[in-house]
């Protein structure tokens, strides 16, 4: 029993002089590094419609939609539109993006209380336009 | 035990009843997914009865709608405290059924991430049995550690626990970024310091709680069909890794650690040595990478698999993994049977083991197999 509680003041020592394994986020944060399978952005007008990222999504997570008819001029083929809650963030879909419009991102701040929120529409709202 | 009423036993002065069922899980802290209903008399246990299904989702049917692509993603899931291991088997199937040479370099990445795979899943064996003995220490120091191995996952396969199909079908899904070498020889270094860190807890607080408690003989451990760690701990040196050799694992010198005693303390010692040997297979497997690069897989949406059937099996952390996989030509597997495991470890295994424990022991027994409900329910 005294070994025991010999051997544990060296670690308590070392405990008083060492920093925790944590950081203490939000004010420091862990770097995120290249390559992260983080949430999509999604350029509209480099999309050449060719349905391959629904088709190959695992989780059957996009669904190729019409533009509103009045964007239907400037965009009249189907482009994907995504749901991150049925999202598994596996990248297949930017791997098989030939045109570089569907790429995965840095970003994890993704929880939401709005369901519908969590759908990726693909055409610009009016204020981005 | 003689059956007396409760009016008898109220006579005699005490509450004593003949026995009772005990449910260990699905709900309780330390069980995971998954359940024992132990029949208990006094502090004993008489009976145990597994209770599995709480996790299954149906892998081996969604397997067979989907292409080897997307299934590799799937993979990931089967078991969620190794899932690099399980891209492996599933990559190694596809790839025997296509006939798909592998470029070394890729051969060299599967074994390395494995074997890391294989020493963050022994991390979390020893956290969780150490949380299930009331060693709340070792739990936070291994978890610590886990996360580590858990930085260098996210380096190279851009996420932490789910690589999605990092190890797929044709080799790599893309190669080691820049510096990945020097992070995984770093990052040995620190799983070096850690495991002298478990011998010294393994030395006290282990020895103390594990010594003798689950002992299974060697023809118990065969006839009921352990694998891996567990019957390794019972004297018997198999290991898929070494009798059947996969990747570039018959180029390699490793040991395979044994020890005879066959109780839960033997099963932990078994688990750090095993980290031990993973370390030495990645440093030789470093020495051997060749320095090639490769370019990344593009996924392809309909390519039809050659008909035949394979079975491919690999060593996992915690014993024998298999795929069977079956194709009849078309893009999507016919049939894809996987044997984890973890059904046998965690039903007959763990139901022999149980009976004639006491009660206090049940945890340290149930983790000292290193379950995975997600393994076995699939």
């Amino acid at each position: 029993m005294i070994h025991m509680a010999l051997g544990v003041i060296p670690q308590l020592i070392k405990n008083l002089f060492s920093r925790p394994m944590t950081v203490a986020f939000p004010h420091e944060a862990i770097p995120i590094p290249e390559g992260y399978r983080g949430e999509h952005t999604y350029d509209v007008d480099r999309c050449t419609s060719c349905t391959l990222c629904a088709r190959i999504c695992p989780n059957r997570a996009i669904e190729m939609i019409e533009a509103p008819a009045e964007r239907q001029e400037t965009y009249p083929k189907t482009y994907p539109q995504i749901d991150l809650g049925k999202c598994c963030f596996c990248g297949l879909c930017q791997d098989i993006c030939s045109s570089g419009a569907l790429s995965l991102t840095k970003g994890f701040f993704l929880s939401t209380t709005d369901r519908l929120a969590s759908v990726r529409f693909p055409f610009p709202t009016d204020d981005e336009m | 035990m003689s059956k007396a009423t409760g009016t008898e036993h109220m006579a005699k002065g005490h509450r004593a009843v003949d026995g009772y069922d005990l449910y260990f899980g699905p709900v309780h802290p330390g069980s995971g997914n998954f359940g024992v209903k132990l029949t208990v008399e006094g502090e004993r246990v008489v009976a145990a009865r597994s209770d599995p299904g709480y996790l299954h989702r149906g892998f081996e049917k969604l397997m067979e709608y989907r292409t080897p692509m997307q299934n590799a993603v799937l993979s990931d899931r089967l078991c969620i405290l190794e899932s690099l291991n399980w891209n492996l088997v599933h990559a190694e199937a596809v790839d025997r059924l296509c006939g798909a040479e592998i470029p070394r370099r890729a051969k060299c990445i599967r074994v390395i991430m494995a074997e890391l795979s294989r020493i963050q899943s022994h991390i979390i064996w020893y956290g969780v049995l150490s949380k299930a003995l009331g060693f709340d220490t070792g739990f936070k120091v291994a978890f610590g550690y886990r996360d580590y191995v858990l930085d260098l996952f996210e380096f190279v396969t851009g996420g932490r626990v789910y690589p999605a199909g990092y190890l797929c079908p044709g080799g790599v899904r893309r190669d080691f970024p820049d510096g990945t070498k020097k992070r995984i020889e770093d990052l040995l270094v620190t799983m070096e310091k850690m495991v002298l860190e478990f011998e010294a807890y393994d030395s006290r607080t282990m020895a103390a709680r594990c010594h003798g408690v689950g002992v299974l003989a060697l023809d118990d451990a065969l006839r009921l069909g352990a694998t891996g760690p567990v019957l390794r701990a019972c004297g018997l040196a198999a290991d898929v890794r070494r009798d059947a050799p996969y990747e570039i694992y018959d180029e390699l010198d490793f040991d395979i650690p044994i020890r005879e005693e066959g109780d839960a303390l033997a099963r932990s010692i078994i688990r750090r040595r095993e980290i031990g040997a993973s370390i030495t297979i990645i440093r030789q497997v470093l020495d051997r990478l060749p320095a090639e690069t490769l370019p990344p897989i593009k996924p392809k949406v309909a390519v039809k698999i050659p008909e035949g059937e394979v079975y491919v099996r690999n060593e996992i952390a915690r014993g024998e993994a298999a795929v069977y996989m079956r194709s009849t030509g078309e893009a999507q597997p016919y049939r894809c049977k996987i044997r984890g495991p973890d059904l046998l470890h965690m039903i007959p295994v763990l139901e022999h083991l149980l009976v004639g424990a006491e009660v206090a022991d049940v945890p340290a027994i149930y983790w000292s197999l290193n379950i995975c409900p997600a393994d076995m329910d699939r």
